[in-house]
């Protein structure tokens, strides 16, 4: 048996061990104590709980690549545990890790556990990633959280992802260019509601693509 | 003159008499010419098509591929009498993202992110003159990730939107569709 294979048994035998004690192995050695165990914790409820537990992962990691002090990672993960369990209640046991990430960093943003579920119920069917991801980087963009909601849920009911991308790529593009933020997603939701293919950027006499409009049969 | 010479003397007159041709002799020649088939192949014989010898030639990078192809084969019908067809991933399941950064001045640039486990090992950028980058498959959703150059420094994406922090170091996000 070689070297490898030797190293490579223990290394799973810890792992299934660790795994099968509610540890999560990855924290092991990144997350100090006594984060780490307060965090394995939250993980092992939200799995009971059937809430995905990779984005709670993910915050601790960040907390600790970050250098963060423990009760600063407990208390992110705890915070981001708490608005997953509002964006499940929002967008339905059905929803995916990806959804549920992003309705979490909408409700970050702002918006509300009810503007989840109106775009829910508008998107039924779809896809809502995208739709609440942009929600959140409206805002972070500068656009007041009501009028990011307001924006997202006016296309909801055509617009797909790419849509949903050019429209948050124009409306960033107008800012930079010196736009304000609520004036540029004015002109931007103006013209993808319209299906205008060209819309000035206000505030500076540019123009770019539009949201195509969809053709509804 | 002999006996035998009187009597080839006619024989010989005849002879020295000029030959009349017809005045259409070329014509003539010429369609029979064209009426003749064309030298060709021959018709195809099929007993010796099987028993002719045949070389292929293959580069051998072909050969490999070649190789590799019925070795899949032979694999995907041990595993089941026919081959298999797994599940199908749709196009654009996982989208290439291009993660890249203006550093001239860097000796290391990585990207750390809620898709890496924020392991400041796993996704080097590669430089090319000042400019540092890196392609990721990402699949659809949101994603927190930031820069660190030369292994401490933190840095977010100018070109992408910011994302929240609550660590005191800043984010950027970037947003993948799948539809």
């Amino acid at each position: 048996m070689s070297a490898l294979r030797l190293g490579i048994v223990p290394a799973l035998l810890l792992a299934l061990t660790a795994v099968a004690q509610g540890q999560e192995p990855r924290l092991a050695g990144r997350v100090p104590e006594p984060a780490r165990t307060q965090v394995n914790a939250i993980l092992t409820a939200a799995h009971t709980g059937g809430l995905p537990t990779e984005p709670l992962i993910d915050r601790a990691l960040e907390g600790a690549a970050k250098g963060a002090p423990a009760a600063m990672i407990v208390a992110a993960v705890t915070r981001l545990r708490d608005e997953l369990v509002q964006a499940r209640s929002a967008f339905g046991e059905t929803a995916s890790t990806a959804e549920l990430t992003a309705g979490a960093s909408a409700l970050r943003a702002g918006a509300t556990a009810a503007s989840l579920a109106r775009l829910r119920a508008v998107r039924s069917g779809k896809p809502l990633t995208v739709a609440a991801a942009v929600m959140a980087d409206l805002v972070a963009a500068g656009v007041p959280a009501d009028t990011a909601v307001g924006a997202v849920l006016a296309l909801a009911s055509d617009a797909d992802d790419a849509d949903y991308l050019t429209f948050r790529r124009n409306v960033q593009r107008d800012i930079a260019l010196g736009a304000s933020p609520s004036a540029a997603l004015a002109v931007r939701i103006r013209a993808a509601v319209s299906g205008a293919d060209a819309a000035p950027s206000p505030g500076t006499g540019q123009t770019g693509p539009g949201v195509p409009r969809k053709r509804k049969p | 003159m002999t006996e035998q010479d009187d009597s080839l003397e006619p024989i010989i007159e005849i002879l020295r008499e000029p030959a009349v041709l017809r005045a259409d002799l070329t014509d003539r020649v010429m369609s029979e010419i064209e009426r003749l088939p064309l030298p060709g192949p021959a018709a195809p014989n099929p007993v010796r098509w099987w028993r002719r010898g045949w070389t292929i030639r293959l580069t051998p990078l072909r050969g490999l591929g070649l190789a590799a192809g019925l070795a899949a084969l032979l694999f995907a019908v041990r595993l089941g009498g026919r081959p298999r067809v797994g599940p199908v991933v749709p196009l654009g399941a996982r989208a290439m993202t291009q993660f890249v950064l203006i550093a001239p001045t860097a000796t290391s640039v990585t990207v750390v992110g809620d898709f890496n486990d924020w392991s400041m090992s796993a996704t080097p950028l590669e430089r090319a003159g000042g400019v540092w980058s890196v392609a990721v498959p990402l699949g659809p959703g949101r994603y927190r990730y930031a820069f660190v150059v030369n292994g401490a420094i933190w840095q977010r994406d100018p070109e992408a939107p910011a994302a929240d922090d609550e660590f005191g170091r800043a984010n950027s996000v970037v947003t993948v569709g799948g539809t």
